[in-house]
């Protein structure tokens, strides 16, 4: 999961990367305070393309700090608003630059990526220098080294970019980071670099072993209202959709699939929601029902589950279980096959439902129920 | 014949004393696999499911001669486990969990190059050779023996496009689940060449996803002079910009990850492109018919 700015920095200071020494400024705060002027004062969201939709503003006095605060707390960007803003001292810019660790497929490990212009417009500008370095302790200064004298002229600057990559990936491998990110990575008049933005993507399975990151799962859960919360302790992965047919399947592939056929057969789907938290496991379809059941945009239920490891006679018997104590009147459609699925038939008979054999007649139901509510 | 997989591999299974582990030997076993040890430190000695019971990795290997790993341990513990199945010997190894952080899984991978082995997953639902062996839960009722080829990065869709291909009589050599994380044990690219080199195998079906750049690897060897026929599907062309849909590879965060580019691409290379699960035997048919 990606988390804010300031506690991107926060993580990169303690690593011993140049950062600005920054204030929080907490909402309602009625005459927020920094050390000096100007300042930038910058909404702390997880949405991208902050700079674009004008998430930065410079104050250079106390009358324009309280300005820009009141505004950029009232601002939503994507579909959230900051619950706290950033303001760094304004610097001397001599040029941005771009710098970035990630984690890449083809790379087998991690990639180092670098472009000597930097900024909100890096994804319009000729693609990056990349370094392909895999695994973090193959990281080899002269390899980089290569890979920057195709891009960057300056020796002292790429030395300095060396240094700093190295202690990124290694951070990256330490802190388990998918991603760390300094865009713009300044160099200021005197020839320092310092990180004037930070973007981190944690690697959220490593929360057994990161207390950073099991705060940070804890806190995206309260961040949810209470049925979603419910849902997500459960393993389900939920992502709200705009349409009426909500889908309650396994697996993110057999989920995407459900969704586009869905919509092929015109119908709308209201959320991708991937319940298979363990292959053995049934439990959790519990919340699932009780989150779409109070949603007032799902209009129809398909369950559309294909198992292996997931047992069909286990979900028929929680469907059982989950009908009998559902108030909602919402339609609910079935599709289940894989392993056992020979068993659904009987079970289903003793609560009247009916399993249909194949994902398009599922949802062709589905569909025609949706249009009848 | 098949690629990685079928009846000779001997298999060692790394947290056999678990319920998956059981339900493995039983589920698995009884399809043909050949499974001759497990592993279960402190449990050493014992039997399960009439498996024996090592403490070790290499006693196991020693002992068996087993060569390859089938992993059933929980998410924090599969990089150990993985990696003493790969210095034991084992030269395949096939780990399906999901929820493993991805600084493990480079690990475990960069492990496996150094000993010369191969990791299937994680995140995968591993890898059937139908009628002859399968190292995973897939519902084998869902496989038959034929001439295609499956790559799959999400485990139930390749259950589902088998069993349509399976109805639709296209069998299959061997159906590998790659799986849904960033860094894979095996790529669509490696894949690839394991089916290119396998006579048996006519075509291939590739089940991908948004995001990632495993789409672009089957384009690439597509647009090969010696490539054989290829079907794709592309799930996601409903998924919302910026997401997670679940799968961590799965997000839609550039251009190049939408499903219009990955199929604009794919087609563009002489990939038969599915419009959606419906056309997938169609175009499996057609990539089979083009293999002559």
């Amino acid at each position: 999961m990606m988390i804010l700015e300031h506690e991107a920095k926060a993580l990169l200071r303690a690593v011993g990367v140049a950062v600005p020494q920054g204030t929080l400024i907490k909402p309602g705060a009625r005459a927020p305070k920094v050390p000096a002027y100007p300042v930038a004062v910058k909404a702390q969201v997880r949405s991208g393309g902050r700079g674009k939709q004008g998430g930065v503003i410079r104050a250079n006095n106390a009358a324009q700090l309280k300005t820009a605060s009141r505004k950029l707390f009232n601002t939503t960007f994507g579909d959230e608003k900051p619950e706290v803003l950033l303001a760094d001292p304004w610097l001397p810019i001599e040029r941005e630059l771009y710098l970035s660790v990630t984690i890449d497929g083809a790379a087998e490990g991690y990639v180092a990526l670098y472009s000597p212009r930097g900024g909100v417009d890096i994804e319009s500008g000729k693609p990056p220098a990349r370094y392909p370095i895999g695994p973090h302790w193959k990281f080899r200064a002269h390899e980089l080294r290569a890979v920057l004298e195709t891009v960057e002229k300056d020796f002292h600057l790429r030395e300095k970019l060396i240094f700093l990559a190295q202690r990124l990936v290694e951070t990256a491998a330490a802190r388990d980071c998918h991603t760390i990110e300094i865009n713009p990575l300044a160099r200021l008049k005197d020839g320092e670099l310092i990180a004037l933005d930070a973007k981190v993507v944690y690697d959220d399975w490593a929360h057994y072993r990161s207390a950073d990151i099991l705060a940070q799962r804890n806190a995206e859960l309260a961040r949810v209202d209470k049925l979603q919360r419910a849902s997500l302790a459960m393993g389900h992965m939920y992502v709200k959709l705009d349409g009426d047919i909500a889908l309650i399947s396994g697996g993110a592939g057999m989920t995407m699939g459900a969704m586009d056929m869905i919509k092929a057969y015109g119908g709308k789907p209201a959320c991708f929601l991937d319940a298979s938290p363990g292959p053995t496991s049934t439990r959790g379809y519990k919340p699932a029902f009780e989150m779409l059941d109070a949603d007032p945009a799902v209009k129809v239920i398909l369950v559309s589950v294909f198992g292996g490891g997931t047992h069909m006679n286990r979900v028929a018997n929680s469907m059982k279980e989950n009908m009998a104590m559902r108030k909602s009147k919402k339609p609910v459609v079935f599709r289940l096959d894989g392993t056992y699925v020979d068993q659904v038939p009987a079970i289903f008979a003793t609560f009247g439902a009916k399993n249909h054999a194949c994902l398009e007649d599922a949802i062709k139901e589905a569909v025609k129920l949706a249009r009848a509510a | 014949m098949s690629i990685l997989l079928d009846r000779k591999n001997r298999v060692l299974v790394m947290g056999v004393t678990g319920n998956y582990g059981k339900f493995f030997a039983t589920d698995s076993g009884g399809y043909g696999t050949t499974i001759v040890a497990g592993v279960s430190p402190g449990r050493g000695g014992g039997k399960v499911e009439g498996i024996p019971v090592f403490e070790s990795a290499r006693a196991a290997c020693k002992a068996t001669r087993a060569d390859t790993a089938m992993v059933f341990v929980p998410p924090p513990l599969v990089r150990a486990a993985a990696i003493e199945a790969i210095e034991a010997g084992c030269k395949l190894v096939v780990a399906t969990a999901d929820e493993m952080p991805v600084r493990d899984t480079i690990e475990i991978r960069a492990a496996a190059r150094a000993n010369g082995a191969r990791l299937v997953g994680p995140n995968s639902p591993g890898i059937i050779s139908p009628g002859k062996a399968k190292m995973g839960f897939m519902p084998s009722f869902c496989f038959t023996r034929g001439p295609m080829g499956v790559i799959s990065r999400s485990g139930s869709l390749s259950y589902e496009g088998s069993k349509r291909l399976t109805l639709a009589g296209i069998g299959q050599t061997t159906v590998i689940g790659i799986g849904g994380d960033p860094i894979k044990g095996t790529t669509a690219a490696e894949a690839l060449e394991l089916f290119h080199a396998d006579r048996e195998t006519k075509a291939v079906t590739y089940l991908g996803e948004i995001g990632g750049s495993e789409e672009a690897a089957v384009a690439a060897y597509a647009a090969r002079k010696d490539a054989k026929p290829i079907a794709a599907l592309i799930v996601g062309k409903t998924a919302p910009p910026g997401k997670k849909m679940g799968h961590a590879a799965a997000l839609v965060g550039s251009k190049a990850d939408s499903h219009a580019a990955k199929t604009k691409m794919l087609a563009k290379h002489g990939v038969y492109v599915c419009r959606d699960l419906t056309d997938l035997v169609t175009q499996a048919r057609a990539a089979l018919k083009a293999a002559g």
